[in-house]
This record gives structure tokens, C-alpha cells and sequence, in this order.
């Protein structure tokens, strides 16, 4: 009886939830992809032109606009800060705390969840308090980069967290000492090698958390991409969820990429071989 | 080859004492093996010789040289784990290769130095395997190799076999042996089992509660037995009350006789345990209530439970407590 009730949940009940999950995400977007993309009023919307006039004109027309190309460049200038600037904090002090501080592990896992916790304005109103001190530093675009370190705080620790939590960190370390690697080196060449998939995530995590971070550019008046794509629906509603879209999707193709990247070498080996 | 001294070594975890006045020379070229129950502070002796603990007093000497101001990457010894310890991202060639990439040789240097590596552990034909691609046994090769290339000052074993299941332990152990014989290296050894470090060591050093009990020949440990911790770890024993105290006694000096009215003690076969070249009977002794153990060459005696016997000493007993 008990095999039949998991056989019923395993062919019915799990696909379902799995797509009722699965329209929940999709149906919105696909229905901000007709908003934007059909040359359709929206109240003419129906299943019946489902086909009708699909253009990527308002894509077209956001892309020419002057301020798009220098709020994606300076975007991806803060993405890449943000994410080297987090890679060289964290993964030499988490696998300080983790080989020399565990008993510390947990406060430092509750300080990176803080950013989280509290919200991006509470660090706006602490901002606003050193801004006449700090003009020099604030008046450079990529002054946002420690703001965004700290804001991908909770997701960039816990992907190098985890990382180094799957590998036999002490052993591993120990063992490249024992062969003559100062710890500089150990990090470097035993440690990063092996935390590759963690540190795809984390820079991954990164450049999501920086294209989508709004609210400390807008109050530092920087034109970054989410602050541009703010602005341009203002004016352009189409082209603007068109950008929101495109950014999604951008973001999943990375996603993707990252997945087939980081599958280790031998596992990618055996795929090409087509042997398990 | 060179020796290593350890010289009044003490080392506390907390309130914990690890090591306590903790001496011993290692001879260049020798293998010794440290020996003894969890926590005796064997693998921190080994830990400190490593550079991976610093002692809170005494010195760590390598052919005369303090060790305390060198860090451990900078210490020139060869080490292998309990677990595999291999690098997972590199291949067999490149983990062996791993230590000599950074002492700068040239790459045929390296190429020639790993291919004599992978000979000596037998795993030529597996260059282009990674770790998880290889079996236990194979790994801790791979391991050993590793160590060995860069032609270490001394060989650091931490209990590098108890991972492995025992028909692999037992060729490994021999491997282990015949390499270290061949190059010479001098080598400190940590087990907790006492028939690896019979097998396979010049010298066992028996430890207890952070201290070195007894240091000797295998054959010393065994048969003169400093203490009776040293008798009761290293072998079985049997403890049997007489007038000078109580004795203790291998199983090989006992001996057991079908006829009653041969042996010194009178008792009942409770169990047999066959093991091929011998049988070992567990005898309880009516006048002392006691279960002794003693050692039956084959074919002299099966021991069915139940059985009624008598028992002598054919040795002399190890110490008396």
C-alpha cells in the first residue's frame, strides 16, 4: 500500500507541484514579455493574438539610447570590483576561521547575514551620515564597490562557505605545507583550484546582486544599469520591461554557462567519452 | 638521511597534556613507529616534528638543527594522511609532481622524478587518473610517491593504512616497509595498531597519556615489556593472581593439556577461536575463577567448548604487578 501511495506521489504529485512552481515563476514574466514585447495594446491582450505583432523594436530603441551603453559598462566595472574585492576578503579569512577560529564560524556566518537582514537604506542613512566627510571617495562611480561587497555579504560567504565545507580543507592545506607551499601559495594553487565551482557562484552571486541593486546608486546619483533601467521605464515602459527581461535571461544563459563550466574536468572527460 | 630529536617536548590542549617530557632520537635512516591508544598524543609528536603544532616547551632537532623557528612548508619532510589527502583538481602525475613544481627543477627533471615515483609505488600505467578515479590503496601509493619525490629529510606516517580494508593494509604495509628500506629515508611512523608496528618498525615507541612508556626493538616491546600498560597494549596478555603478585603471561607461554592432572590449573573450555597456524582456547580456571587465554599450535589441540583441561607455564611470565 505504501509502495503504491509513493509510486502515485512520485508520477503525479511531485510533477504537479513541480508545475504549479513552474508557472508561478513563468506566468509573470511571460506576461511582462508580451507587455513589452507585443505590439499589442494592453487591453486588447488576449489567447487569440497570443502570435500577433511579437517585435524586439523597444529593445532596439532602449539599446540606442546614449546612457545605455555607459550604465552597462560601469555596471559590469562595479560587478568586477565587487567580486574580486570579495574573493581576495573572503576566501583567505574563511579559511582562517575554518581552519584556525571554527568556534567563530557561526559569528562570522551571523555577520554576513546582517546586510540581509537589514535593509540597503539602513546603509543609505549611514552613508548620508559620512557623505560631507567622504565626498573625495563617494564622487567616484566606483565608490559603490564596498557597498555592494558588503551587500552580497550573505550570498558570496555562504558560496565560499560551502565550498570549503565539501573539501578536507585542514588535510589539503597540511598536505601542500608539507610539500613546500607557504600558505600564499596554498591558497592560490590547492585551495582556489578547488573551490572553482564556489567561486563561479560567488562571482555570479556578484553580478546579481550588483545589476540589481538600485537603491544606494539612485541616492549617490550613480547611473548604473538598474538605476538606468529605472529611469528609462519612466520614459519607455516596453523598452524598459524589455531590459528587465533581457537582464533575466542574460542572467540565466550566465547561469548556465557557469553550471556546464564548473563541472570538473574528468566528469566533462567521461561526457565527451559518453561513458559514465 | 638524517636524525630527528624530539628533547623534552611538552605540549597541552586546554587542560589537556598531550605530550609531557616527551624524548626520543630517531637514527638516520631508521623507522620508528609511535604507537598507542587514541589521545596518547602520538599524532601531535608527529604534528610538531610536521611544524603543524608548536610545542609549548623542549625542542624538535632535524640532524642537529632546531626545527622551532622553521615553518613547515619550509621544513623539507614528506607527509601522508589518514585520509587520502590528494589534490582533487590534479591529476596522478601532476599531485606527484606537486612538491617539485616549487622547487624550481627543470621539467624534465620533474617528468624523470615522477615517472620513478609512480615505479617504486607500482602505478605507472594510472599517471592520468584523478584521486576519485583510483581505489584506497591506490591513493595513499599516490600519496606516499608524492611525499617521497621531493626526497624528504624524513617521512612523517600518520596512520596512513587505517583507512584501507585489511588485505590492502597488509600489501601496503609490506610496500611501505620495502621502499623506505630502498631509500633510506628515516621515518616516523604513527599507528594505533600494534601488529603495523611490529611488522613493519625498527623501533616502537609505546605511548601513554602523553608520555613514551617504552621504546625498543619490536621484539624488546614484546617480550620485555617495560610496564605492564607496554604488556597489556602490545599483544594479549593474561594476568593470572600467584604468590609473587599477579603474572602476566603471553598465551604462547601457556600451554594446554587434555589431561587434567598434567597442568598447574584445572578449568573448562569456554571458546575456540581457529586462525590457521594456531587455535586460540579461552579457558576458565576453577580454583581462581578466572578466563585465561592460551595459544595452541594446530594440531595439538582443538579446544571443544565444554571440555574439561589443565594448563601450565611452558615460558617465563613478562612481569609480575
Amino acid at each position: 500500500m505504501a509502495i503504491v501511495r509513493g509510486r502515485v506521489f512520485g508520477r503525479v504529485v511531485a510533477p504537479l507541484i513541480l508545475l504549479v512552481a513552474a508557472a508561478f515563476f513563468i506566468l509573470p514574466l511571460f506576461a511582462m514579455m508580451r507587455f513589452a514585447l507585443q505590439n499589442v495594446q494592453v487591453i486588447d491582450l488576449r489567447w487569440s493574438n497570443l502570435f500577433d505583432k511579437w517585435s524586439l523594436a523597444p529593445l532596439w530603441s532602449a539599446f540606442s539610447d546614449d546612457q545605455f551603453g555607459r550604465a552597462l559598462t560601469l555596471s559590469l566595472k562595479l560587478a568586477f570590483g565587487t567580486g574580486l574585492i570579495s574573493l581576495l576578503l573572503l576566501v583567505p579569512t574563511i579559511v582562517w576561521v575554518h581552519l584556525r577560529l571554527p568556534r567563530a564560524r557561526s559569528t562570522v556566518e551571523f555577520l554576513t547575514i546582517l546586510p540581509y537582514v537589514i535593509p540597503a537604506i539602513g546603509m543609505v542613512a549611514g552613508i548620508m551620515v559620512i557623505k560631507p566627510h567622504a565626498r573625495w571617495f563617494l564622487n567616484s562611480d566606483l565608490s559603490l564597490i564596498p557597498f555592494y561587497v558588503v551587500l552580497a555579504l550573505p550570498f558570496t560567504f555562504r558560496s565560499i562557505d560551502s565550498g570549503l565545507k565539501a573539501l578536507d580543507l585542514r588535510t589539503l592545506v597540511e598536505a601542500s605545507r608539507s610539500l613546500g607551499y607557504g600558505w600564499m601559495r596554498t591558497i592560490v594553487h590547492v585551495i582556489v583550484p578547488n573551490l572553482r565551482t564556489a567561486i563561479l557562484s560567488c562571482l555570479f552571486l556578484t553580478v546579481a546582486v550588483v545589476l540589481g541593486e538600485y537603491t544606494i546608486a539612485d541616492v549617490l546619483l550613480k547611473r548604473t544599469f538598474p538605476a538606468f533601467m529605472g529611469e528609462y521605464r519612466g520614459s519607455d515602459p516596453k523598452g524598459g520591461y524589455g531590459l528587465a527581461i533581457l537582464s533575466l535571461v542574460v542572467t540565466t544563459l550566465i547561469f548556465m554557462i557557469i553550471g556546464l563550466v564548473s563541472r570538473p574536468k574528468s566528469a566533462r572527460r567521461r561526457r565527451a567519452r559518453g561513458t559514465t | 638521511m638524517t636524525s630527528l630529536e624530539f628533547s623534552s617536548i611538552r605540549k597541552c590542549f586546554g587542560p589537556t597534556v598531550a605530550l609531557a617530557d616527551f624524548d626520543l632520537t630517531i637514527a638516520p635512516g631508521e623507522f620508528i613507529s609511535l604507537l598507542g591508544p587514541s589521545g596518547c598524543g602520538k599524532t601531535t609528536a608527529l604534528r610538531i616534528a610536521a611544524g603543524f603544532e608548536r610545542a609549548d616547551a623542549g625542542t624538535v632537532s632535524l640532524g642537529g638543527h632546531e626545527l622551532s623557528p622553521i615553518p613547515a612548508h619550509k621544513r623539507n619532510m614528506g607527509m601522508v594522511f589518514q585520509s587520502y589527502s590528494l589534490f582533487p583538481n590534479l591529476d596522478v602525475r601532476k599531485n606527484v609532481a606537486f612538491g617539485l613544481k616549487t622547487r624550481r627543477l627543470e621539467s624534465s627533471v620533474i617528468a624523470r622524478r615522477v615517472d620513478e615515483m609512480l615505479e617504486i609505488v607500482q602505478l605507472s600505467g594510472l599517471g592520468d587518473r584523478f584521486p576519485h578515479q583510483l581505489s584506497g590503496g591506490q591513493q595513499q601509493r599516490v600519496a606516499l610517491a608524492r611525499a617521497l619525490a621531493v626526497r624528504p629529510e624524513v617521512l612523517l606516517l600518520d596512520e596512513p593504512l587505517s583507512a584501507l580494508d585489511a588485505r590492502v593494509r597488509s600489501t601496503l604495509r609490506d610496500e611501505i616497509k620495502r621502499i623506505q628500506r630502498d631509500t633510506g629515508v628515516t621515518t616516523l611512523f604513527v599507528t594505533h595498531d600494534q601488529d603495523e608496528a611490529l611488522a613493519m618498525s625498527d623501533r616502537v615507541g609505546v605511548m601513554s597519556e602523553g608520555r613514551l612508556e617504552q621504546v625498543g626493538s619490536p621484539h624488546e616491546v614484546y617480550q620485555s615489556p617495560a610496564s605492564p600498560f607496554v604488556a597489556r597494549f602490545v599483544g594479549s596478555i593474561n594476568e593470572i593472581p600467584s604468590e609473587q603478585g599477579t603474572i602476566l603471561v603471553r598465551p604462547e607461554a601457556l600451554t594446554i593439556h587434555e589431561n587434567v592432572l598434567h597442568g598447574k590449573w584445572i578449568g573448562t573450555v569456554v571458546a575456540s577461536t581457529f586462525q590457521g597456524p594456531s587455535t586460540l582456547i579461552d579457558v576458565r580456571l576453577d580454583a581462581l575463577d578466572l578466563l585465561v587465554r592460551v595459544h595452541a599450535p594446530t594440531g595439538t589441540y582443538d579446544g571443544v567448548a565444554g571440555s574439561r583441561v589443565s594448563i601450565s607455564m611452558v615460558g617465563d611470565h613478562l612481569l609480575a604487578v
